[in-house]
C-alpha cells in the first residue's frame, strides 16, 4: 500500500531506544532507510544512517518519501505534521497513546495534502521479502497473494506466522492500529487490496469496538467478490471495559464481536474461531 | 420540586459525538429526549436529527440554526438553542471529548434548561487535560492504579487464572481461547509495547496479588523483547517464593535468548500458545 521495495525511508525519532533498535532490524530486512530525524541531533549517524534536524533537510539531502515515527506520544503530533507538510507520501505512526484529537487534526491535514497515514499504535506494514516498515518480527512469512489487515499488532504476528508456517504467501501485511481514530481504516485498506491484482484473498483481523468491521462488511457486499477470511478477538470480553486498546470497548450492543462476526459472515466471509484456524480456512479457498 | 416538574413543557436530546470510523463529528438532536437515545434510534429513527461536520469546520452558526429549526424552535428559542449547541461544541473541543450529551434538555415557561449531561473523555489526553487526570485517579481500583502507574492495561475479571500477555488483540484472543475451553481468566493484562524489565516485573507482582491458581504468560515479541521479559520472570520468581505455577510462551524478537535465559534457571518456556495452554490445564488439574 503506497510503498514498495524502492521506498526511501526516513525514521523520525531514530536516536531514541526503539528508533535505533528497529532501524537496525529494518535495515537487516533490506528496507532502504536513507535518513533519520531527531531535532538537535543532526550530524550524528545511527547504524550508518545520517541524522538530520528537520524533515525538510532529510528530504533535500536524501529524497526520502516514506516515514516511520517512533517519537513519544506528546511529540507525535508535531512530528507527523512536519512529515506531512514536508511532502512525505506515507507516514507510519508506531507510537502508542496519541491523543484522539491530535489524530483528528493530523487526519484532516493528511487529506488536505493528499498524503497517507497508518496508525497510530500499530506495528506498521510489510511486503514480505521486499520491505519491512514496522516493528513486526521479520521471519513471519514470505511473499505471495494473501493480504492481511489487522487492528491488533501481536495478534496479527500470531496469525501471520501461522499463515507463513502453512506455506501460504503474503502480498502485504498491514497493521492499521488499535486506536479509535486512525489513518487508514479497515475499510480503506480492504478497498485497496480488493483492487490489488497480486492479492487473491484478504484476511481481516478485527476486535471489539467501533463499527469498522461492519462498515468493511458493507463495502464487501457492495463492491467485491474477493474471498475473505476473518478472525475477531474479544468474544469473551465484558461490556463497558476498555480491553487494552483505546478503541476496544463494547458500549451497549455496539462493537460486540458477535455483531462483527455476523456482519462479515452475512457477506460470505469465512470466520475463524481461533487465530490458528485462519490458514486452514485460506486453504479451503486458494 | 413538584411545581418544577409540572412546568416541563417538553424534553429534548442534544449531543455532539465523534464518529471514530468516519473521523468526523455529528450534532445529534431529538424531540424525544429524556429517555435512552439508543432506544429512540431503534424504534423511531425518524425522530433523530443528525448533521455532520469536520473538526476544522467546527459546529458553525448555520449548523446550529439548522438544528434549531429541525427541533421546531424559532425566534427567542432559536437564539438560545444556537447558544447551547455552540457551547456543546466548545466543551467538546476544549476538553477533547468524544461525546458531550445533554439529556434531557427541558423546555419550561422560562426557557431551555439542561438537566442532565454525560461526557466521554480521552485517557490519552490526560497529560494536558487536568480533568481527565483527576477523573482517572478517582475511578481506579487499587490494582488498576498500580497498573496505570506502571504503564500497562489491566482489567479485573472473575476467574482464577492470572494472564500476562502483550498486545490487546492477542490478549483478548487468549482469553477467548481459555473461555471456550472452560478455563476462567482472572484478568486482562496487556503489558504494552516495548515493555521494560521493571514493567513486566510489576505486572507479575500485580498478578501475584490476585492470588490466582496459575499464571499464563503469552508474549509475542515485536517491539517487546523476549530476553527482557525472561529476565523479569527470573527476578520475580527469585523474589516471590510462594508464586503460583507459571506457564510461559515466548516467541518473536530475541526469543532464543529469552528461552535460553529461562532454561539456565530451570524454567521451561513454550513457543506455541496451545502447548502452553494445554500445559496450564494439566497443571491446574493436578
Amino acid at each position: 500500500m503506497y510503498i514498495n521495495e524502492n521506498s526511501k525511508v526516513v525514521v523520525q525519532g531514530i536516536t531514541g531506544k526503539q528508533g535505533t533498535f528497529h532501524t537496525k532490524l529494518m535495515l537487516d530486512y533490506g528496507t532502504k532507510i536513507v535518513a533519520g530525524v531527531t531535532p538537535d541531533k543532526g550530524g550524528l549517524e545511527v547504524h550508518k544512517v545520517p541524522v538530520f534536524n528537520t524533515m525538510k533537510e532529510a528530504i533535500k539531502e536524501t529524497d526520502c518519501d516514506t516515514s516511520i515515527v517512533f517519537v513519544p506520544a506528546k511529540f507525535t503530533y508535531g512530528a507527523v505534521k512536519e512529515s506531512i507538510l514536508a511532502g512525505i507520501n506515507m507516514t507510519v505512526i508506531i507510537t502508542e497513546d496519541v491523543p484522539v484529537f491530535d489524530m483528528l487534526r493530523l487526519f484532516e491535514l493528511s487529506r488536505r495534502k493528499n498524503t497517507h497515514l497508518i496508525g497510530p499504535n500499530c506495528p506498521g506494514m510489510m511486503i514480505p521479502d521486499k520491505i519491512k516498515l514496522g516493528i513486526m518480527p521479520a521471519d513471519l512469512c514470505h511473499f505471495g497473494n494473501v493480504a492481511i489487515i489487522s487492528k491488533s499488532g501481536t495478534l496479527s504476528y500470531e496469525i501471520t506466522k501461522a499463515i507463513g508456517n502453512a506455506d501460504i504467501g503474503v502480498s502485504a501485511y498491514i497493521g492499521i492500529g488499535g486506536d479509535p481514530v486512525r489513518g487508514i481504516t479497515m475499510k480503506e485498506a480492504t478497498q485497496y487490496y480488493v483492487e490489488d491484482e497480486q492479492t487473491k484473498l484478504i484476511v481481516l483481523i478485527g476486535e471489539i469496538g467501533s463499527d469498522e468491521e461492519e462498515k468493511t462488511a458493507k463495502y464487501l457486499s457492495d463492491q467485491s467478490d474477493k474471498p475473505v477470511v476473518a478472525y475477531i478477538a474479544g468474544k469473551s470480553a465484558p461490556e463497558g471495559k476498555r480491553m487494552g486498546h483505546a478503541g476496544a470497548i463494547i458500549s451497549g450492543d455496539v462493537g460486540t464481536a458477535e455483531g462483527k462476526i455476523k456482519a462479515l459472515k452475512n457477506v460470505g466471509a469465512r470466520i475463524a474461531f481461533t487465530p490458528w484456524e485462519v490458514p486452514k480456512l485460506i486453504k479451503e479457498v486458494l | 420540586m413538584i411545581e418544577e416538574l409540572v412546568d416541563i413543557k417538553h424534553e429534548y436530546y442534544v449531543s455532539v459525538a465523534l464518529d471514530v470510523s468516519e473521523r468526523k463529528f455529528y450534532l445529534i438532536a431529538s424531540i424525544k429526549g429524556g429517555i435512552d437515545i439508543e432506544e429512540v434510534s431503534k424504534k423511531s429513527p425518524e425522530d433523530i436529527f443528525k448533521i455532520s461536520f469536520s473538526y476544522s469546520q467546527g459546529l458553525t452558526d448555520e449548523i446550529a440554526q439548522e438544528m434549531a429549526h429541525k427541533l421546531g424552535f424559532n425566534d427567542k428559542l432559536e437564539v438560545s438553542t444556537v447558544e447551547i449547541l455552540k457551547k456543546l461544541w466548545k466543551v467538546t473541543k476544549d476538553l477533547e471529548a468524544q461525546l458531550v450529551e445533554i439529556n434531557p434538555l427541558i423546555l419550561t415557561p422560562s426557557g431551555l434548561i439542561a438537566v442532565d449531561a454525560k461526557m466521554i473523555l480521552d485517557d490519552d489526553s490526560a497529560f494536558r487535560q487536568p480533568i481527565v487526570r483527576d477523573l482517572k485517579i478517582k475511578k481506579e481500583t487499587e490494582l488498576e492504579k498500580i497498573a496505570n502507574e506502571a504503564g500497562f492495561s489491566f482489567v479485573e475479571l472473575d476467574g482464577d487464572i492470572g494472564i500476562l500477555a502483550n498486545g490487546a488483540g492477542l490478549t483478548m484472543a487468549l482469553l477467548d481461547v481459555l473461555s471456550s475451553m472452560g478455563l476462567k481468566p482472572a484478568n486482562f493484562l496487556d503489558v504494552g509495547g516495548g515493555a521494560s524489565k521493571e514493567r513486566v516485573y510489576k505486572a507479575l507482582e500485580l498478578l501475584f496479588k490476585l492470588k490466582p491458581n496459575g499464571i499464563l504468560i503469552n508474549i509475542f515479541g515485536g517491539i517487546t523483547r523476549c530476553d527482557v521479559v525472561a529476565k523479569a520472570i527470573i527476578q520475580a520468581l527469585e523474589d516471590f517464593k510462594n508464586a503460583p505455577p507459571i506457564i510461559i510462551r515466548l516467541t518473536g524478537t530475541n526469543d532464543k535468548e529469552g528461552i535460553e535465559l529461562l532454561k539456565n534457571d530451570g524454567i521451561n518456556a513454550y513457543q506455541e500458545v496451545m502447548e502452553a495452554v494445554n500445559k496450564l490445564k494439566e497443571v491446574l488439574n493436578e
